[in-house]
């Protein structure tokens, strides 16, 4: 296994509309290597989420090379890429985005479904996440019943269910109090310590500090790595 | 602030130009559908209200079975209505009319002009009737003979004015008769039961008067006021007794209505409210074709299914455009509207929208009536609108669909909590309940309504196909030959020698409705009884007529030249030949009453023909005698189809020489068989038509819906999509609670259009089995154009970019 995960070279994105043009990713090298757990700052409308949106490859750059696992990804079509993303990348949002129909247990099942896993084995990986992030008990609560907190360790629990190699948090203590923040913060880091590696954008210094190294971008460009450890 | 809120529904209504033309357009094409099918069943029912006296008139009908066939007709004898007047003080007057011959010849300058609408009718026809006189007086208009009452349009037509009184007209039926113009009267009303433009004085009828047993006469009763007609019904059994029955006594040996009865004959007589004629009459021998009743519930319910299914869509994509309004409603309410003021200022959109589509729905209406009369064979006129029925409507149904389609979307606004709405947290609660019950309910409709049209026209492909025991195709038939007396056979000979013409016939009597009939009772012994009498229809041919109709013997013989006895034998067809029930009839003999016991006329049988169906298809086929008899009403000629034009071409010449200012009409035996189904025809159409906008109509609130529902998902589609879901997987997903419903709508749609149509085609003695094949061609039509109308939103929903969806509040 190559010791970069990650490796973004000159990449740019340009988002037009009819009057204005907006360099969200400005010629942006970054290098994430596996196992590592970095956090992205910036002021708002530096490029962050433009970034996370391409490196959980639902966006494509407009220039530049993305390599991800030695693959070069960045002229993936719609198919490969959702491919590529359901096998390997978990994703975790500031606001959970679990579906409301769906009860706790049937949202974190609905990867699974997508990749393909049949049924008994489903059930078996499901019980051992929801085990994980201490959730087992409310498995057949619907999301609007559970807490901001408890709501955040679903979504943790359905972006790690399919044990992807790399999971993708966007601000994700940004709306829970600080003690769920660091129940968040401190899962995030037991899962990176298992293997998985993070890529956490967030607003909050405090919840950088889990990370091994920060990177802060200005419109669109790196300006700093800190190294934490 | 009215001048706000309509300003604010106009600019709604510019800004989502897709919507709103969808909108408007949904429920205007709903609500003109909703004012013609209105106008249509109006018009049905209003059928001879124009009489004034139209509550007391009452005809006579009478049902007769004689030896198993089953007759029932509009017709009395020459004598019934009179000696009812003198026995019973409840009937106030009595008329008569009589058109046996169907059409005259009535001269115009030079030339003859064939009019189908006449006939001989007593001068108390007026008295009765409201067909009020322009110049005349009507009351003593027909009391002379050689008189004759005329409409307005026929005055102008022969007269060039309506002043036509006095002046004489022409008609010629085998002899010249003068009439004089007694009486001008108002052209008669299109929703009448009859249409005639000529009415001869009854005095010139050439009939042996003064008979009970013959029926030949429509005859109306004008009962007193307070009458009730079922309980006068009761007298016919004492008339029947006091004056009929001495009569047949006089040709055969019934001795009583009892005896008669046991037997398993009836003779009946019973009234019919004239208002009642055109839709549930429908007898042999009515003056028109009439309505019917079942039609008119049929269409009444497509109308008010229309109605909702286009209100519905309204209440729908109205409240599926409340997500974009959700902002102005919070901004409203943070600058301190109260929720009145904004279910007012809906309900007032909502209104405005439908009073916008009542507008386009009259243009609409305006535009199609020429067309859809065309169709229905009516000549309604916009003016209609504005009768006291419909005028009410126009103005009350948009704000009762307004009212009824906005209070939703007002409600369901108005309650939003401006915070949540302005922070974008505002969740649109599924409702799905309701609205699934609506798709239904659409669907369900235009299921029924699939299923109406793949059987009607099912059915008349087989009338149109199935073997009818003769070959209907490339027959042409000459009308009026008897005007060329004795040139008729002259004339036959003639044609014959063509290229083409395979083989002709003279006979009054074709296989088709639209011709000559004659019943007569036989017995199968010289006397007549209860049980050996049957009534049975007795057609005039020549040798020819069996060959060139193409019908097949099934034992024994045509009539043949070789056989100088021929004019005394009979050719019976299945039927006849089951009720006499010998095993070879061939040989055996049937008789005919006389004027007097001892006079019967015996008939030779020679040969029987397979059974034909010589009146449509909605009727059995009755016992039938063919008779070796002159008859000239029609010469028709087997031809073959490429020599036509020609043929055609030495017809009119020959015409022209034999029959010098004698109009010559033709027409194809085909033709004259599909006319007999044109009322059903007619059906079909306007029932596919209305399927099909019925379904447009669904399918555009469909498209609204899938909208709304896949605006309401976006959030959940961008989940999925990140979570791996595939395009044809979100569309799936999208589809597949349409695809219920539908299936939903198609369950209970298959046994309430099963029993419908087994019920329409019960008017068909022949008719085609429901097969399971024709719901399934509707269920999976209907699945079909559903899908494709929610997959276009649903595919869209999918393609989305899940980042654009899922960017954080």
């Amino acid at each position: 296994m190559a010791a970069n995960m990650i490796k973004i070279t000159d990449m740019e994105k340009i988002y037009r509309t009819e009057e204005v043009e907006t360099v969200a990713l400005n010629k942006l090298n970054i290098e994430v290597k596996n196992g590592e757990f970095v956090a992205v700052m910036g002021p708002s409308g530096c490029g962050k989420s433009t970034l996370l949106n391409i490196l959980g490859l639902l966006d494509d750059p407009d220039n530049g090379s993305f390599v991800f696992n030695d693959i070069e990804v960045a002229h993936f079509n719609e198919r490969r890429r959702a491919d590529l993303r359901k096998h390997n990348i978990g994703f975790v949002f500031q606001s959970f985005n679990l579906i409301d129909e769906l009860t706790v247990f049937e949202n974190v099942e609905l990867p699974l479904i997508y990749t393909g896993i049949k049924g008994p084995e489903r059930k078996k990986r499901v019980e051992a996440v929801l085990d994980k992030v201490q959730i087992m008990h409310r498995r057949n609560h619907y999301p609007q019943q559970l807490s901001g907190g408890q709501q955040q360790r679903v979504a943790v629990a359905r972006a790690v269910v399919n044990n992807p190699k790399l999971i993708l948090a966007d601000e994700p203590t940004g709306n829970l109090d600080s003690s769920n923040g660091n129940d968040v913060m401190q899962l995030l880091t037991e899962l990176n310590e298992q293997g998985t590696t993070i890529v956490m954008v967030t607003h909050s210094e405090h919840d950088a500090r889990y990370s091994h190294r920060i990177i802060r971008m200005l419109d669109g460009q790196t300006v700093t790595e800190n190294i934490l450890i | 602030m009215i001048k706000n809120y309509l300003l604010i529904a106009w600019r709604n209504l510019l800004k989502n130009k897709t919507f709103s033309i969808i909108n408007i357009t949904g429920l205007a094409i709903g609500l003109s559908c909703f004012l013609l099918i209105a106008l249509y069943v109006l018009d049905e029912l209003s059928f001879d209200k124009f009489n004034d006296k139209a509550d007391r008139i009452y005809r006579i009908n009478a049902a007769l079975r004689f030896g198993g066939a089953d007759l029932n007709f509009p017709l009395s004898s020459d004598m019934m209505g009179q000696v009812l007047k003198k026995d019973y003080p409840q009937v106030e007057d009595y008329t008569r009319i009589y058109n046996s011959n169907g059409s005259k010849l009535v001269k115009k300058g030079t030339e003859f002009i064939t009019e189908y609408n006449v006939a001989h009718a007593d001068s108390t026809l007026f008295n009765i009737f409201t067909l009020p006189a322009i110049e005349g007086d009507t009351k003593t208009a027909l009391n002379e003979p050689n008189s004759v009452v005329i409409t307005e349009k026929t005055a102008n037509k022969y007269f060039g004015t309506s002043h036509a009184v006095g002046k004489t007209l022409e008609t010629d039926d085998n002899t010249k008769t003068l009439y004089k113009v007694t009486a001008v009267i108002k052209d008669i009303p299109l929703n009448s039961h009859f249409n005639f433009d000529f009415f001869f004085s009854m005095k010139n009828v050439d009939y042996q008067w003064g008979q009970f047993t013959s029926h030949n006469f429509h005859t109306y009763l004008l009962l007193k006021k307070g009458t009730d007609y079922k309980a006068f019904e009761k007298n016919f059994d004492t008339y029947v007794d006091k004056y009929v029955i001495p009569e047949i006594k006089t040709f055969t040996q019934i001795k009583s209505m009892a005896e008669f009865k046991k037997a398993g004959n009836m003779l009946e007589y019973s009234l019919i409210p004239l208002t009642e004629i055109h839709l549930y009459s429908n007898r042999q021998y009515e003056f028109l074709p009439g309505g019917n009743i079942q039609y008119v519930y049929i269409f009444s319910a497509v109308a008010i299914f229309i109605l909702i299914i286009a209100c519905i869509n309204f209440m729908n994509l109205t409240t599926a455009r409340s997500s974009n309004r959700a902002r102005e409603v919070g901004i409203r309410k943070v600058l301190g509207t109260v929720r009145k003021d904004l279910i007012k200022q809906f309900l007032i959109e909502s209104v405005l929208m439908v009073v916008l589509s009542m507008v386009i729905a009259i243009g609409i209406c305006y535009l199609v009536l020429p067309l859809f009369n065309s169709v229905a064979d009516k000549t309604m006129t916009v003016r209609s609108l504005l009768s006291p029925i419909i005028l009410p409507l126009l103005i009350g149904l948009p704000f009762v669909v307004g009212l009824l389609a906005g209070s939703y979307p007002a409600f369901f606004l108005s309650a939003f909590k401006p915070i949540e709405v302005l922070k974008g947290k505002l969740k649109l609660g599924k409702s799905g309940s309701l609205r699934s019950v609506l798709v239904v309910v659409q669907f369900t409709t235009s299921i029924m309504l699939i299923i109406g049209t793949i059987v009607i026209y099912r059915q008349l492909h087989y009338i149109q196909t199935r073997d009818i025991g003769f070959n209907k195709d490339q027959v042409l038939i000459v009308n009026n030959v008897y005007t060329l007396n004795n040139n008729a056979v002259p004339f036959k000979q003639e044609i014959l020698k063509m290229a083409g013409v395979k083989s002709g016939t003279l006979s009054g009597y074709l296989p088709v409705s639209s011709s000559s009939r004659s019943d007569n009772v036989f017995s199968k012994s010289p006397v007549m009884d209860s049980k050996n009498g049957f009534d049975m229809q007795n057609w005039r041919i020549d040798y020819d007529y069996l060959q060139t109709f193409g019908m097949q013997l099934a034992k024994g013989r045509n009539f043949s030249k070789e056989y100088g006895s021929d004019s005394g034998a009979v050719i019976i067809n299945e039927t006849a030949a089951q009720i006499l029930g010998y095993k070879d009839p061939i040989g055996q003999k049937i008789y005919r009453s006389g004027d007097a016991p001892g006079q019967e006329i015996s008939y030779n049988i020679i040969g029987v023909v397979k059974n034909f169906n010589y009146e449509s298809l909605k009727q059995t086929v009755g016992p039938l005698g063919l008779f070796l008899h002159s008859s000239s009403g029609f010469a028709s000629f087997k031809v073959n189809a490429a020599y036509v034009p020609e043929i055609l071409k030495h017809v009119e010449s020959t015409w022209k020489a034999m029959a010098p200012g004698l109009p010559l009409k033709y027409r194809f035996l085909d033709d004259s068989f599909n006319e007999m189904y044109t009322g059903e025809q007619r059906i079909g159409k306007i029932i596919l038509i209305f399927s099909v906008l019925a379904i447009l109509i669904a399918c555009l609130g469909l498209f609204g819906l899938s909208t709304f529902i896949a605006e309401q998902r976006t959030k959940e589609i961008g989940v999925r999509k990140v979570l791996g879901a595939s395009v044809q997987g979100i569309v799936q997903l999208l589809s597949k609670e349409f695809m219920i419903l539908v299936a939903v709508a198609f369950i209970i749609a298959t046994p309430v259009a099963w029993w419908g149509m087994s019920k329409w085609l019960t008017n068909f003695v022949y008719r085609i089995n429901i097969e399971w094949w024709m719901f399934a061609l509707a269920g999976v039509l209907a699945l079909s154009i559903a899908l494709a109308t929610t997959s276009f939103q649903a595919i869209k929903a999918a393609l989305m970019n899940p980042v654009k969806s899922l960017r954080t509040e």
